[in-house]
């Protein structure tokens, strides 16, 4: 990885977490389009697996923004690391392979 | 537009699942043969990207919100929806499993929905509308048709699985998700123009014209 791709992930996280930051603030806790529409017409959610930071909080840290801020951070990390790591697994083969 | 778990009958998901495993059989053969180690790093911000907007509901009239997609977004930066495919399911994955948003039953069908239907709708919209309407036009309308094809192809679903009739549903998603769309459509814009400003080489569109000069052994891979 070179200095440029470096700058470019440290410049992706930094916007992730000024859209994280700012998440708790500026999201709009209304249902969204898909439950909005459920509550209209009917159909109910099941219980079959509760995830550990239900609806974007981690509740260990109470009800202040920063458990939402927390829970969007490690969200963000995670999903890039997973990313970064699947990629170098799945990419392309050097050399280039001949088309079996 | 997350589907939760007990939206779709457990059999309605198995075969959604079908649809998943062979949609990332293909999109790993394409990584295999296109995804250049270069375009990694990427597809892990594009990944933690799609995980912040996805999260983040934007409120729209009505009482309700929704939230950005982005499959159009990775299609077009890419150029291959395959790689829509395996992001979309990383992030969803990783949100269901971890932030119960979006069923895990129901990940075959998000997958379809979001990174499936959004990717493919949003490149080949974009590659259609380019010419005659100018790349970036194009890139907007892409991004409007993939989120509202998208929501659409949910109230498709939710009919299937009985749980909403479909006259209705794909009144309310449509509805709904026409105002997220024109969002969709000015951050994919801003997004895109931003790459295209930093970092060109990275946008597969500007790879393919310069590949002669740059990278010779690399010309026999991309053109298929």
């Amino acid at each position: 990885m070179n200095t440029n791709d470096k700058y470019f992930i440290i410049g992706g996280i930094c916007i992730c977490m000024v859209i994280a930051i700012l998440s708790p603030f500026i999201a709009s806790s209304n249902p969204d389009g898909l439950e909005k529409s459920s509550e209209q017409l009917g159909g109910t959610e099941s219980g079959v697996y509760t995830a550990p930071f239900a609806d974007y909080t981690i509740s260990a840290l109470g009800d202040s923004p920063l458990a939402g801020i927390a829970a969007l951070a490690l969200g963000v990390i995670v999903a890039l690391l997973i990313a970064y790591v699947v990629g170098m697994i799945i990419k392309r083969r050097k050399p280039p392979e001949k088309s079996t | 537009m997350h589907i939760p778990d007990g939206f779709i009958p457990l059999w309605q998901c198995a075969i959604y699942y079908v649809i998943l495993i062979v949609a990332l059989y293909f999109s790993l053969n394409w990584a295999r043969r296109n995804l250049d180690e270069k375009a990694i790093p990427l597809m892990a911000v594009l990944a933690a990207g799609i995980f912040a907007i996805m999260s983040m509901n934007m409120p729209i009239p009505f009482g309700t919100s929704g939230h950005m997609v982005g499959g159009a977004l990775v299609a077009i930066v890419f150029c291959a929806p395959e790689a829509a495919v395996i992001v979309f399911t990383i992030v969803l994955l990783v949100q269901g499993l971890f932030f119960g948003d979006g069923g895990i039953t129901a990940l075959g069908a998000n997958v379809l929905n979001m990174g499936i239907i959004g990717g493919f709708v949003g490149l080949y919209t974009f590659k259609a509308l380019r010419k005659p309407i100018g790349k970036y036009p194009a890139i907007a309308v892409a991004a409007w048709l993939a989120i509202f094809l998208a929501a659409e192809a949910v109230a498709v679903e939710m009919w299937l699985a009985g749980t909403f009739p479909l006259g209705a549903g794909l009144f309310f998603m449509g509805l709904y998700h026409a105002f997220i769309g024109i969002i969709e459509a000015a951050l994919t814009v801003v997004v895109i123009l931003v790459l295209e400003r930093v970092r060109p080489d990275l946008l597969a569109w500007n790879k393919n014209k310069n590949l002669g000069e740059q990278k010779p052994e690399s010309s026999e891979v991309s053109a298929k």
